[in-house]
């Protein structure tokens, strides 16, 4: 997997749209190339959406690692793990993208 | 890899269906952009020419559309079919397209495919549909135009349906058996499944018109099939009677002669979905044309449609006693076509017994269990 960049600050893609259905946070694709689904459905569980809601182009991955094991009560080293490998599928997925290369984020 | 954050589902396996069976939720909705169609098929419910210029005053904009939208998708829908007539006829085609795929909904589309542009193209391939549906009304130029009554309707549609599959825009191909179509259903079929391997459907049962006209009821009238027809065809194809072998147990079920119930909606019409209608009436079903089962969107809201209309509607009940004894009983109803919407526009009465479609179930019965006896 890609190394990621910890100072960098993502929002998602101008290119998915996340619904929130019943509770339930689905990332439906708008344009071909992106998540590679065809008849499935991507779903983000209760970990994955705390993290999604951090993603807000304004707070780097070393802070939202912090603010989440804060919150959570859990180490930082754990809360690392679950943020970068969250943060690796989305990206692989391109689902969300680096806020500083991003037009959208100004 | 997604285990612990995410889960990839096939969508009809995800969860969320299960855990909101018991609710009324409008996971999906047909949209239809319009009445009219630049075909004008004789088996047809909804094809007002082509420059209607009354279809076209009571058509909903863009903007109405993108109100009602939001409204739907805060409420939870996740699919769209759009649909008509022939949404392509829209000049404004696609802007909807786009204003439903940026609101986060999978969207599908009901086309003749005659109209398929390079425009259209451009745009699907920029942002795929989840699925686009062509009938195909003749594998020749004279049954599809003898169906379709357009001059040159048949070129058109190659040259669109070919435009599709040439840049690789998913398409499946369904066709209608009609008495126009019903000798050439063998070369249709094998048309169609030659382009969509894992999916092809016919249909020959035929509702009549949602305007009433008289002249256009008749013409769908002399294009439905005997009973026995309809069977033969059924039987013919392997896999469609397969089909209808393993669902048995839902097809026929003889506990409901004992049912006691009085009510006239036992579907699942405003459970899971919904029409809008291309004059902006909300509908429970795309069939559902009764008067007093129709919403005026143009005068409410979507939320008030769905959350205190739609129980209304299915909480009607009847007490005529044909309906009653007949089809609120029948245990193969659901091999037929009957429901309230479709006795309402046989007959103008939603417990009205229809005896073409109560004929077409028998017959279905019989093969299906004839065939369910050999095959025991």
């Amino acid at each position: 997997m890609q190394e990621l960049d910890m100072d960098a600050r993502y929002i998602p893609s101008g290119n998915i749209v996340a619904r929130e259905i019943e509770g339930e946070l689905i990332i439906v694709p708008l344009v071909s190339g992106i998540g590679d689904i065809d008849d499935e459905l991507f779903s983000v569980n209760e970990t994955g959406k705390v993290i999604w809601d951090r993603l807000d182009g304004k707070t780097s991955l070393t802070q939202v690692v912090q603010l989440l094991a804060d919150q959570y009560s859990v180490s930082r080293q754990e809360m690392e793990q679950d943020v970068r490998g969250f943060v690796g599928e989305l990206l692989k997925r391109k689902m969300i993208t680096d806020a500083r290369a991003s037009p959208a984020s100004s | 890899m997604t285990a612990e954050y995410a889960t990839v589902t096939q969508l009809p396996q995800y969860h969320l269906w299960d855990r909101t069976k018991g609710k009324r939720i409008p996971y999906s909705f047909d949209l239809e952009l319009t009445a009219r169609c630049n075909n004008s098929c004789r088996h047809c419910y909804i094809n007002l020419p082509r420059n209607d210029r009354d279809a076209i005053k009571r058509e909903l904009t863009a903007e109405d559309i993108a109100s009602i939208t939001d409204q739907a998708v805060s409420l939870g829908s996740l699919w769209c079919l759009i649909t008509g007539g022939e949404p392509l006829l829209r000049d404004d085609f696609s802007e909807i397209y786009t204003l439903l795929k940026r609101k986060g909904l999978l969207v599908g589309l009901f086309t003749n495919a005659c109209l398929i542009s390079e425009e259209h193209i451009s745009l699907f391939k920029r942002y795929p549909p989840r699925d686009i549906e062509v009938t195909v009304y003749g594998a020749t130029k004279e049954t599809y135009e003898k169906v379709t009554r357009r001059p040159g309707s048949y070129a058109a549609f190659r040259r669109g349906l070919d435009l599709l599959l040439e840049r690789g825009v998913k398409v499946r191909l369904k066709a209608m058996a009609l008495r126009s179509t019903v000798h050439e259903l063998p070369e249709i079929s094998r048309f169609c499944r030659t382009y969509t391997k894992d999916y092809f459907r016919f249909d020959p049962l035929l509702h009549l018109r949602y305007d009433g006209n008289k002249k256009r009821n008749a013409e769908i009238m002399a294009e439905r099939l005997l009973p026995e027809e309809v069977v033969a065809i059924e039987q013919a194809d392997q896999e469609r009677a397969d089909s209808l072998l393993r669902g048995c147990d839902e097809l026929i079920i003889p506990a409901l002669k004992n049912q006691e119930s009085n009510r006239l909606f036992t579907c699942g019409a405003g459970v899971k979905s919904f029409t809008i209608g291309h004059d902006g009436y909300f509908r429970l079903c795309s069939s559902l044309w009764h008067p007093g089962c129709v919403y005026d969107l143009r005068k409410g809201s979507l939320k008030d449609a769905w959350e205190h209309f739609v129980p209304q509607v299915l909480g009607l009940r009847s007490s005529d006693r044909d309906f009653l004894e007949k089809c609120r009983k029948c245990p193969i109803i659901n091999l037929c076509l009957w429901c309230p919407a479709h006795a309402y526009l046989e007959a103008g009465r939603m417990d009205a017994w229809c005896q073409y479609f109560c004929e077409v179930a028998h017959a279905r019965a019989k093969a299906l269990e004839k065939r369910a006896g050999l095959s025991q």
